[in-house]
């Protein structure tokens, strides 16, 4: 899903190359009332409502210093513009890491990640962006720098910007610098796989692995024809679903830990009747695990996730299956997040498929839908890009509005009013 | 409001929630002068007691028609002036809410009203095989709403993360009185993420009626373990010896000499009372990796010189540890008629450094200060010792307190990690942040509080107002 700034209505791109070249480009176009679109690796340029006000194009990531490492601290401040790559390497010096899968890392920007909320398999063991993120600065849509949180992994000074600017895809401020919360690097990494027959097997399983003595830091469930070529994988009972169904279990941790988890969830697997699982292959896990993270990002007419309680999760994705008997899907099981990648653009158009059949059926089980992308841009309305309409936006908007009064940054694309 | 209420207010709150749940009597406030920082004092001029999010919103909507402030208030631990309210009106304590609504297993979260107690999630959580993990050591007392208002964390925050890594929704009231409900059991929802922005806001932004949070699987097992130091240097080597090697212990304590001997007359545990520090060190996780762990950490600290490193060898040897830790607060009366409790931050690495700077300053001030604290979140609590009467000793503790919190930013930290600025560090915002930062901030403030009738004079210092010498802590705002 890979948007160029071509795709933005841009009349110009500034390449930023200092911070205080952040304040100084939003200080001039608000005086001359002109939108601004915050670009990093420009991998997620396809979020949000379509831009349609002809702006400029600020372009981060050439702000990509490393300020402070203090790797004994477990801490590190960066610009916003390194990219998610260059930021593992430096810390896999120190056996430390930033544990948020995302795709293309060799583009993604850590401050696109941040604004756009980007979580990938291990949400379910290690969390979401908003746990690392403890320090931040940015720029408001006037141009005055602000900064919140510090350098210290506990900290309950002033409001917590971390939190409200993660996710806010770039409405509220321009992200220029981050300081992160590290975890170690566990010793080892592991998959172990099934074969699922049913929707109501799936259920059972992750039902049993909320009792289950090991510690997954990933609980997936993936099914279409991508996922199916993609391995030699266990095989199960007699299939039911179409495109096949495998749920992987992701464990991390010392060599006798993994070793134990693998054992006692196959232990565990086997009094559920599965007789089949294995632990994938140093091969099998080569392949498997990058096309895990890189899923969402991977083409499609239409690519959408459902958020829904985790007890929804194999009955989101049953209805994408009958919505779309070719779409590729993957749940990060354990969290309820369902992304489905379409095989063709619904025959029946958005309103009729997403809007009235699926969205109410995540909101019945608390969650909702939105778009990653749609390449042909058709059918884009607020309703269908974000869902949610009883969400409280008419608070979210008078927050927009203290922080962008003049609605420049990134405008249009967020779920204001 | 210095006079009485208006009795057309105090009426109208009574029509709301009936004549036993509205405290006008001047004996009856008294209770609610001051909560866990009692340096400060001011009695609100009612208080009421709601026991519904409707009856909530109709308080705060009688406060705006009589444009009175008002504060809400959980069990009143705030160690920094949090629920202290600074200019009267009225006090809206969430106790009575005090219902868990909902324990949902499969889904991994609970739903709980504001005034429940934050141990009581555990314990009705205690045969499924979770719990709620954010433990502060008031965990028997003070209320996840509190939590949720401080961001509060406790021991175990180490590995588990602090109150808003938990939280997954909030139901609240906002200044004008309506009702909103932010995220819930789902994750991802669309939108600005104002769970994130209320949570740790001290009561400023928003009144929480309700909170959906995250249970979090037991562990296996524990390895608890404590080690003995000669110095506290050593100690603090050893801290980051054990972090720096790759592990992260479920919770890493220190208790410095002088809360040893008084945790020791208080519980008689046998701590060594010629020990200079001793680190409580516990990790959790799988038995398969336990020992591993736990022998590595006794190489760590006897590689930094320790004396001694015990194990807790039974369940009740590792109950009895953390109770001594826990309840160390309550041994402090038999050190000192009254103390203060500080809450500072800085990078673990620059533990040696800050700690010889607090012994520093206590011999300067002629003041005995002891340490017991999250050593391995480098959040230090070192508490000073007074006698209230002596006005004299009370300044030196003003005074002490704030060069410790200065040396805590100089060395790149914090001026609170998990008690809050409340009115107690207001006028260390000013050194944490710049005006436009604080400027920023209370924009944010405008958007939910725009009359700024909820919790007023807290957290942010008042636009303008000029440096002046406190003789009390934190009423700068309030001027």
């Amino acid at each position: 899903m890979t948007a160029t700034p071509d795709e933005l209505p841009l009349e110009e791109t500034i390449d930023i190359r200092e911070t205080a070249d952040v304040a100084t480009v939003i200080a001039g176009a608000f005086a001359n009332n002109r939108p601004l679109y915050p670009i990093g690796g420009g991998t997620a340029l396809a979020w949000g409502l379509p831009a349609v006000r002809p702006g400029i194009g600020l372009m981060l990531a050439g702000l990509n210093r490393v300020i402070d490492y203090p790797a004994r601290d477990m801490t590190i401040t960066v610009e916003a513009g390194i990219t998610m790559q260059a930021l593992a390497q430096q810390l896999a010096t120190e056996g430390q890491q930033f544990p948020v899968d995302v795709p293309q890392a060799a583009e993604a920007t850590l401050g696109g990640v941040v604004a756009t909320n980007t979580n990938g398999p291990r949400r379910f063991g290690l969390g979401t962006v908003r746990d690392y993120v403890i320090g931040i600065h940015a720029v408001d849509g006037r141009g005055t720098p602000f900064q919140g949180g510090g350098r210290v992994v506990k900290n309950v000074a002033g409001y917590d910007f971390c939190k409200l600017l993660t996710g806010s895809l770039g409405t509220l401020g321009v992200i220029t610098q981050l300081t992160l919360k590290l975890k170690p690097i566990a010793e080892q990494r592991t998959i172990v796989a099934c074969a699922v027959s049913g929707w109501q097997t799936a259920e059972h399983l992750l039902q049993a692995l909320i009792h289950s003595q090991t510690t997954p830091m990933a609980v997936e469930l993936i099914s279409g024809p991508t996922w199916s070529s993609l391995t030699e994988w266990p095989t199960g009972g007699p299939e039911s679903v179409d495109g096949g169904l495998w749920l992987l279990a992701m464990l991390e941790g010392t060599e006798p830990e993994v070793r134990w988890m693998v054992n006692q969830l196959l232990g565990e697997w086997r009094e559920q009747s599965i007789e089949q699982a294995s632990e994938l292959t140093p091969e099998q896990r080569s392949v498997v695990w990058p096309a895990l993270v890189e899923f969402p990002a991977g083409e499609g007419p239409l690519v959408v996730r459902a958020s829904v309680v985790p007890s929804a999760t194999t009955q989101m994705m049953a209805a994408f299956r009958e919505v779309d008997a070719t779409c590729e899907l993957q749940a990060h099981a354990g969290n309820g997040t369902v992304i489905a990648r379409f095989g063709a653009f619904p025959a029946e158009g958005l309103s009729r498929t997403l809007v009235s059949r699926l969205q109410p059926l995540a909101a019945a089980a608390d969650g909702n839908i939105v778009i990653m992308s749609n390449p042909g841009k058709s059918e884009m309305t607020p309703q269908s890009v974000w869902g949610g309409s009883d969400a409280p936006f008419q608070l979210m908007s008078a927050v927009k509005r203290n922080f962008d009064p003049k609605n420049l940054l990134n405008p249009g694309r967020f779920v204001y009013h | 409001m210095d006079v009485a209420p208006p009795a057309q207010l105090v009426a109208r709150l009574r029509n709301v929630l009936g004549p036993d749940r509205v405290l006008t009597a001047r004996s009856d406030l008294m209770a609610y002068e001051c909560d866990g920082f009692t340096i400060e004092k001011n009695s609100p001029d009612v208080v009421v007691f709601p026991s519904s999010s409707e009856h909530v919103s109709d308080i705060v909507r009688v406060c705006n028609e009589f444009d009175v402030p008002f504060i809400p208030r959980g069990a009143g631990t705030s160690l920094a002036g949090g629920c202290l309210p600074v200019g009267g009106g009225v006090m809206i304590v969430l106790t009575r809410m005090k219902e868990i609504l909902e324990i949902n297993l499969r889904d991994r979260y609970a739903v709980v009203q504001p005034g429940v107690v934050n141990v009581w999630l555990t314990q009705a959580l205690k045969e499924t095989g979770y719990h709620y993990a954010p433990d502060p050591s008031s965990q028997g007392a003070c209320t996840i709403g509190g939590n949720v208002a401080t961001n509060s964390g406790g021991p175990h925050t180490l590995k588990y993360g602090v109150t808003v890594n938990h939280v997954l929704g909030l139901e609240a009231v906002l200044a004008d009185g309506q009702i909103v409900r932010l995220g819930g059991p789902a994750e991802d929802a669309p939108g600005l993420d104002l769970v994130g922005a209320i949570v740790g806001s001290e009561g400023t932004l928003a009144i929480v009626t309700r909170v959906w949070v995250r249970i979090t699987r037991n562990p296996q097992g524990y390895r608890t373990m404590l080690g003995i130091f000669e110095s506290v240097e050593d100690a603090t080597n050893a801290i980051s010896e054990i972090i720096g090697a790759g592990i992260v212990p479920a919770a890493l304590e220190m208790m410095d000499q002088g809360i040893l001997v008084a945790v020791e007359e208080a519980f008689g545990f046998g701590f060594p009372l010629d020990a200079q520090a001793v680190l409580l060190i516990e990790v959790d996780g799988l038995e398969a990796g336990l020992d591993q762990q736990r022998d590595e950490i006794d190489r760590f600290c006897k590689q930094c010189g320790a004396r001694e490193v015990r194990r807790a060898e039974t369940v009740k040897e590792r109950q009895q540890l953390w109770k001594a830790r826990k309840q160390a607060f309550g041994a402090i009366g038999r050190l000192s008629s009254s103390y203060c409790t500080q809450d500072g931050v800085v990078p673990r690495t620059k533990l040696p450094q800050i700690l010889a700077s607090i012994t520093e300053i206590s011999q300067r001030y002629d003041l005995k200060v002891v340490n017991v604290f999250h050593a391995g979140d480098g959040n230090l609590h070192p508490i000073l010792l007074f006698d209230e009467r002596d006005q004299q000793q009370v300044a030196r503790v003003l005074k002490a307190s704030g060069e410790i919190l200065e040396e805590c930013l100089a060395c790149g930290g914090s001026v609170t990690g998990e008690h809050g600025i409340g009115v107690e560090k207001i006028r260390f915002m000013e050194r944490m942040f710049s005006a436009d930062d604080l400027a920023v901030m209370r924009r944010l403030r405008d958007s939910f509080n725009p009359h700024n009738r909820l919790s007023p004079d807290k957290m942010l210092p008042t636009a303008g107002a000029c440096g002046m010498e406190q003789t009390h802590p934190g009423r700068r705002a309030a001027l």
